[in-house]
């Protein structure tokens, strides 16, 4: 149960944005998660509704972008989407490095 | 106006994390973060590693639990400096905590720090305290699923320490398939058996930690 704290950043991420840009309502901030980080998004959505209130972002809305977990294979350079979390190639003998999965990143922020 | 950000979320933790391991860098301590549940026998692990490092190199335990300092106490019994972290309810250590807790550490008398984390197989493996590797406890009688459903936490992992070995008879634990999945999830991971009661399968788990330290 760490979405608290993540919210917590979110939202303190999309005040600074809003406030360095002399903006005072945010409507949307714009999240993307890995699909391997481990994050509740229910959690997260109820963790921030809570936190906004009476801030800038009292009536922001979280838009959340899931990244599928792809790997390269260390051998044969082939990308492969994992659905399973089958490390090895299933192509050659090569071992996969994860390329993408492991986000958690405040993407935009959308205000005025 | 849409304001392009993509900003890390845990930015805040990582530059505290990435300041604590330059700190332990600079003075040559190698950094080991030990997670797992509550219950897969961290705590006694950690007894069993300590009474053989002892006197083979200098080392110094952080204890992150929820509550009490019971797990402290069984440390300082041997004699090894421990500093308690209490989450009061907080899952997991953040690198701020650890930055905090060295202070009243003396880090120039150390080889290795040993981190022993909040019981959890969820959020500490999400939070960088600045360790060189991360090790995560998991014990035959929470089953062998667990690999697959909390991968995260063993795909950060350099070494997964299968332990209460001597319980397998008596479990429906599959330890081939654990194996294979934990392989599978990452093929570069060391796994270890033991028995921290019965005392098996330490040698080679402190040896390969003794490699880490003076590599």
């Amino acid at each position: 149960m760490h979405e608290a704290t993540l919210a917590e950043n979110i939202l303190n991420i999309a005040l600074d944005a809003a406030q360095q840009n002399r903006a005072t309502k945010i409507f949307k901030v714009g999240l993307t998660l890995g699909e391997l980080v481990g994050v509740e998004v229910e959690a997260l959505r109820m963790s921030f509704d809570v936190l906004k209130k009476n801030s800038p972002a009292d009536d922001a809305e979280l838009v959340i972008n899931r990244v599928p977990i792809s790997a390269t294979c260390n051998k044969c350079g082939k990308i492969f989407k994992l659905e399973r979390y089958n490390f090895f190639c299933p192509e050659c003998d090569g071992v996969l490095i994860l390329q993408s999965g492991r986000e958690l990143l405040v993407d935009f922020v959308d205000c005025e | 106006m849409e304001i392009k950000l993509m900003k890390n979320i845990l930015s805040a933790n990582d530059e505290i994390a990435a300041l604590n391991r330059k700190m332990f860098a600079e003075r040559g301590i190698v950094v080991m973060n030990l997670m797992g549940s509550p219950g897969s026998g961290k705590t006694t692990l950690l007894e069993q590693t300590l009474s053989k490092l002892v006197g083979k190199i200098r080392v110094a335990v952080i204890e992150g639990d929820l509550f009490t300092a019971k797990d402290a106490e069984r440390i300082e019994r041997l004699g090894v400096e421990v500093i308690q972290i209490n989450t009061a309810g907080g899952c997991h250590l953040d690198a701020a905590m650890i930055q905090k807790a060295c202070v009243s550490l003396n880090l120039d008398a150390l080889d290795l720090l040993i981190v022993e984390n909040v019981g959890n197989l969820v959020c500490p493996a999400e939070f960088d305290i600045g360790e060189n590797f991360k090790a995560v406890v998991l014990s035959i009688t929470e089953g062998d699923d667990k690999p697959l459903k909390y991968p995260l936490i063993f795909k950060e992992s350099s070494a997964t320490v299968l332990n209460k070995i001597d319980l397998l008879p008596f479990t429906n634990f599959d330890l081939q398939s654990a194996r294979t999945d934990l392989t599978t999830l990452h093929p570069t991971i060391k796994i270890f058996e033991t028995s921290c009661t019965k005392g098996t399968g330490l040698d080679d788990w402190t040896q390969w930690l003794l490699g880490k330290v003076t590599r």
